[in-house]
């Protein structure tokens, strides 16, 4: 099999993984040396799908030895298979890189031989890339469950960044459909990461030349909607993945129904973008914008509204605390008004420490004011004539959502409907 | 005294030195604008300016000192290439007279405003081109890139590919200006493009197929099948690929 041939296949095979992100490692370049990596990460295309290509995202191999029930490369489906060399792989980031294609490569594997012979290949082609060819740009690595400890050690020498998928949000879902798959092998490697980027990163405050351990950080996969747990279990979980596991960022995958089982939805289901999409949005606000998952979501009504994003709803639950004035909220009031970024709260901030803002001054600050209005006062005077009653709100605020959530799926549109 | 309208060379330094003597002359200031840009009206009282690079510097250093930020405003609002920029700087530097650094944090003033503005939709793009340049490699190993931005960000492409691709020899190709820069692994210098060269890459969007090197076309190949196959069919979505890469960036795009 040639390599156009291989490469179809397996980017092909590994287009059902979210994560594309190269940004958090910084890289300086090096002499001798090809490439650096960007702190604010660089996208390079993007797909007919509308994602961002910023890596060579391949699997090293399509070939599994298992036979997880969600995935299209198990053992016993039936589908195109191939394995590339990891020479292959290691001249293929090279003339990409250098083509300016990629930001770098985001290499992952099918379980093709024992996960230590998986493993080893994988590390092989980072080592390759560091070493012959003096690569010096953005490497992320799949950890295969149940990989040993000392490639692992390894391969956080050699990458900016590893992840272990969690693929499913809870052990029970893990074990009915990834039976082959413990909750232990995905646990012990990311506990080890995690473990080993705080000592190297300790004691490289003590010295610089300490080497860094995988500098971008750890980040995991989980798939959403092949298994039943709600929104508010999910976002507990990557909330205590944040704060006690030290990951980086978790990637929220809707489900694609590749194959039939009785324990899965069926095949002809749609994949669920949009609860995706809110999913990233809730993380958004628990990464950035000092949210706890506990206030997203309740025990209640443990799953996010797909009408509305997650602040929104957040908002109009708690209504009362409403209007905030523009010249006296703090900075972490602003946050919670809808509308509102990071960028226009820290803008409004400071702004006022020359001058009061006043309506006028709105537009040039860049505010985008068409659901903030409802959430704002200046100098004690409302931005609306008047407050609609709560129904009308929330109609207002769902008819305000980015047009590209429309975009999102057909069920959507329907959604809107009422 | 009747308002001024200063002429420069529509050098960056140009400008600056225009910049400062409008401020020093303290009079009323019509226009501040490069001689080439000029059409000569009846009532306009003008003051065509040789360049003095050492008043350039010194308001540079002003800018800097108070906040690389302002110096940094300055220098995007020439490579935007837009009109009017200069009188913007103008009104700027007499905030930052009044104000000192609170002067950037003045985001409601509208010179502030639309200096950042341009400071944002210059990086903007030169991020962009950041990852959107294609390199062509050619015969003799030369990487070609040709790209036709809409504002004059070259030089902060170049910057970026200095440092990523310090060992390679590489020719970064802005055909909307044809500007061209070459970096030859230890230095970076403005070079001349063949015309005819020029004009085959202009037309077709490509280098000619004789001037590839030997597996050239193969990574490009390499690189589309990629491309097609990354994405995913259930997701499908043109809007949102336009979204991020619009239409006018596919030119030179190999993928596209
Ligand atoms: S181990 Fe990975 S590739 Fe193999 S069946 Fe399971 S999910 Fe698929």
């Amino acid at each position: 099999m040639n390599t156009l041939d291989k490469l179809t296949i397996l980017a092909d095979a590994a287009k059902f993984d979210a994560s594309c992100a190269s940004s958090g490692s910084n890289r300086k370049a090096k002499p001798g040396a090809l490439g650096n990596a960007a702190a604010s990460g660089i996208c390079h295309s993007w797909s007919a799908d509308g994602r961002c290509i910023s890596l060579l995202k391949i699997l090293l191999s399509n070939d599994c030895r298992l036979d997880c029930v969600y995935c299209m490369s198990r053992r016993s489906n039936h589908c195109a298979r191939a394995t590339f060399t990891p020479d292959e792989v290691a001249d293929l980031t090279i003339n990409f890189y250098r083509r300016n294609y990629i930001e770098g490569l985001f290499l992952s594997s099918a379980v093709y031989a024992s996960p230590e012979q998986t493993m080893s290949d994988m590390v092989d082609v980072c080592h390759q890339l560091r070493t012959k060819y003096a690569f010096n740009g953005y490497i992320h690595l799949k950890v295969i469950p149940g990989a040993p400890q000392e490639l692992v050690a390894k391969a956080g020498m050699l990458a900016d960044r590893l992840s272990v998928n969690i693929e499913l949000p809870s052990a029970a879902s893990l074990k009915e459909l990834a039976p082959q798959k413990s909750r232990q092998g995905i646990l012990t490697p990311m506990r080890q990461i995690g473990e080993a980027a705080s000592n190297y990163g300790a004691e490289r405050k003590k010295s610089r030349r300490t080497p860094k351990f995988c500098p971008a950080g750890q980040s995991t996969q989980m798939i959403i909607g092949a298994s039943a747990e709600s929104d508010l279990h999910i976002l507990t979980l990557s909330q205590s993945l944040y704060t006690k596991m030290q990951l980086r960022r978790v990637y929220y995958s809707a489900y694609i129904a590749v194959n039939s089982a009785p324990n899965l939805p069926m095949p002809s289901t749609a994949p669920p973008l949009v609860r995706e999409h809110r999913l990233y949005q809730a993380d958004w606000l628990i990464r950035f914008y000092q949210f706890q998952a506990e206030e997203i979501l309740q025990a209640t009504a443990p799953n996010l509204d797909e009408r509305l994003d997650p602040k929104a709803a957040w908002a109009l639950r708690h209504f009362d605390l409403f209007p905030l004035d523009i010249n006296r909220a703090s900075y972490e009031e602003l946050l919670r008004v809808p509308g509102l970024g990071l960028t226009s709260a820290r803008r409004i901030i400071a702004t006022r420490r020359v001058a009061a803002i006043r309506e006028e001054d709105l537009k040039k600050l860049g505010l985008v004011m068409k659901r903030a209005r409802y959430f704002l006062s200046i100098n004690g005077k409302k931005l609306v004539a008047a407050i609609p009653s709560h129904q009308d709100l929330l109609t207002a605020m769902c008819r305000l959502e980015k047009p590209a959530i429309s975009h999102l799926s057909p069920q959507y549109r329907q959604l809107r409907l009422f | 005294m009747e308002p001024v309208v200063y002429l420069y060379d529509g050098t960056f330094a140009g400008m600056l030195h225009a910049i400062a003597r409008a401020v020093k002359d303290g009079g009323a200031v019509h226009a501040i604008t490069p001689t080439h840009r000029y059409t000569p009206t009846l009532f306009d009282t003008v003051i065509t300016l040789k360049c003095d690079a050492d008043q350039a510097d010194r308001l540079l250093q002003y800018l800097q000192n108070l906040h690389p930020l302002a110096a940094n405003l300055a220098v995007y609002a020439y490579l935007s290439g837009e009109g009017g920029v200069e009188m913007q700087m103008y009104s700027f530097v007499h905030l930052c007279l009044r104000r000192g650094k609170q002067a950037l944090s003045y985001e409601s003033h509208s010179a502030v405003a639309h200096l950042k503005g341009l400071f944002h939709a210059v990086s903007r793009e030169a991020h962009r081109y950041k990852g959107l340049i294609r390199f062509r490699i050619l015969a003799d190993d030369l990487q070609y890139g040709p790209f036709e931005p809409h504002y004059n960000i070259i030089s902060l492409c170049a910057r970026h590919f200095r440092r990523r691709l310090a060992g390679c020899r590489w020719l970064l190709h802005d055909l909307q200006r044809n500007s061209a820069l070459y970096w030859d692994t230890v230095d970076l210098q403005p070079v001349e493009v063949d015309t005819d060269f020029a004009a085959y890459v202009a037309l077709h969007g490509e280098v000619p197929a004789a001037q590839l090197s030997e597996n050239e076309q193969e990574y490009q190949q390499l690189w589309r099948a990629f491309h097609r196959a990354i994405s995913n069919p259930a997701r499908h979505n043109p809007q949102l690929q336009q979204q991020g890469m619009p239409q006018r960036y596919w030119k030179y795009l190999t993928e596209m």
